[in-house]
């Protein structure tokens, strides 16, 4: 894992969802942490209400494991660009994860980068 | 002269009486609405210092009991596909859009968020012994000119209302009004006060705007699809053992 130190990809692009997930407690996650990016290979990518399982492997200092994050809801990840079938098992992908607040495994996608390129 | 005159008075008083009766037709709040945001303003803030609620020290015990359970895990009544309730569902709608359908005898708000349905009946008040407490209560609402008054009551208590928890005997009215800004955005405001004496000293106001959203539909918000999902593979699991 390694911190994206520049102004990042639009800042109002992982900002967009906040106000619609504001009512679920993501309370377990440093949301004030933002530019936080994990890439690794999709392993499941369950888009769903409230929030959307994505599980990468990934590899870093600690080795190679899968790693489980949660999303924003569906809805707004279609809201913000993605579409059914945009990210797929084994595809290399990205994800601006604010981290827990604990250190462990896991984070909470604000934004994810699929392996075309596409931004949601 | 005098008749000419008189008569002018009274198409004066015709010509004002017609004024305030299309004054006073309801207006249509049928849309999709989505939080309003004034031209320029920044964002909303998240986790901006709220002021303390004036809770007696019962109720507070309760929502602090609440808050001790849930907050360390990070739990919430919508993680588990539960609709949030009045105050909170018209509070809080507008992230996620909610949708009015109009009618003569019964508004229908629709909120996508866990697909939840707040119903505010007109006309003919329900009797009392056919009501029971729910999370959204009863919802009665009369015009008065261009303004629509609700009053809700028959809710249950809520101590997992985000911001504002109730007891059981909260009453809330609300008083919504239709605007156009100087740009045409259709403003909707709502201006709310919940009395509870049983958890607060004094009653509650707040107020919640939302512009109307042209070209944007609620989309489906099947939520608890995965947790049948897994109910379904552990009943398959128990088959295949047994």
């Amino acid at each position: 894992m390694k911190r994206f130190g520049g102004r990042l990809l639009a800042v109002a692009w992982v900002l967009a969802p906040f106000a619609a997930f504001a009512h679920h407690s993501a309370i377990r996650f440093d949301l004030t942490i933002r530019d936080n990016m994990v890439t690794g290979i999709v392993k499941q990518f369950e888009a769903a209400n409230p929030h959307t399982k994505i599980v990468l492997e990934v590899t870093d200092a600690k080795g190679t494991r899968d790693i489980e994050y949660e999303g924003h809801s569906r809805n707004n990840y279609y809201r913000a660009g993605w579409r059914e079938g945009m990210v797929k098992v084994g595809d290399k992908i990205t994800l601006i994860a604010a981290p827990t607040r604990d250190g462990s495994d896991g984070g909470y996608a604000l934004g994810v980068i699929a392996a075309d390129g596409t931004k949601f | 002269m005098i008749e000419t005159w008189g008569l002018a008075r009274v198409g004066a008083v015709v010509f004002g009486l017609s004024i305030a009766g299309a004054a006073a037709a309801a207006p249509d709040f049928t849309g999709v609405w989505g939080n309003y945001r004034a031209p320029g303003s920044a964002a909303p803030q998240r986790g901006a210092p709220q002021a303390p609620l004036p809770l007696r020290p019962d109720a507070k015990a309760k929502v602090d009991a609440y808050h001790a359970l849930v907050d360390p895990i990070g739990d919430s009544p919508g993680g588990h596909c539960l609709g949030t309730g009045m105050p909170g569902s018209m509070l809080g709608s507008g992230g996620y859009p909610m949708e009015i359908v109009q009618h003569d005898n019964v508004i229908l708000v629709v909120f996508e968020a866990h697909a939840e349905i707040r119903r505010i009946y007109l006309g003919e008040r329900a009797k009392a012994e056919d009501l029971f407490p729910d999370r959204n209560g009863y919802s009665f609402g009369r015009w008065e000119g261009d303004k629509l008054i609700v009053e809700t009551t028959h809710l249950k208590e809520a101590v997992d209302q985000a911001r504002y928890p109730h007891s059981e005997n909260a009453k809330i009215v609300e008083e919504y009004s239709l605007v156009a800004n100087d740009d045409g955005t259709k403003v909707l405001t709502s201006k709310m006060t919940m009395t509870d004496p049983e958890f607060y000293t004094q009653p509650i106001t707040a107020e919640k705007k939302w512009q109307l959203q042209p070209g944007v539909r609620l989309l489906p918000y099947e939520c608890n699809e995965p947790a049948w999902e897994e109910h379904l593979e552990r009943l398959r699991q128990a088959q295949n053992d047994g």
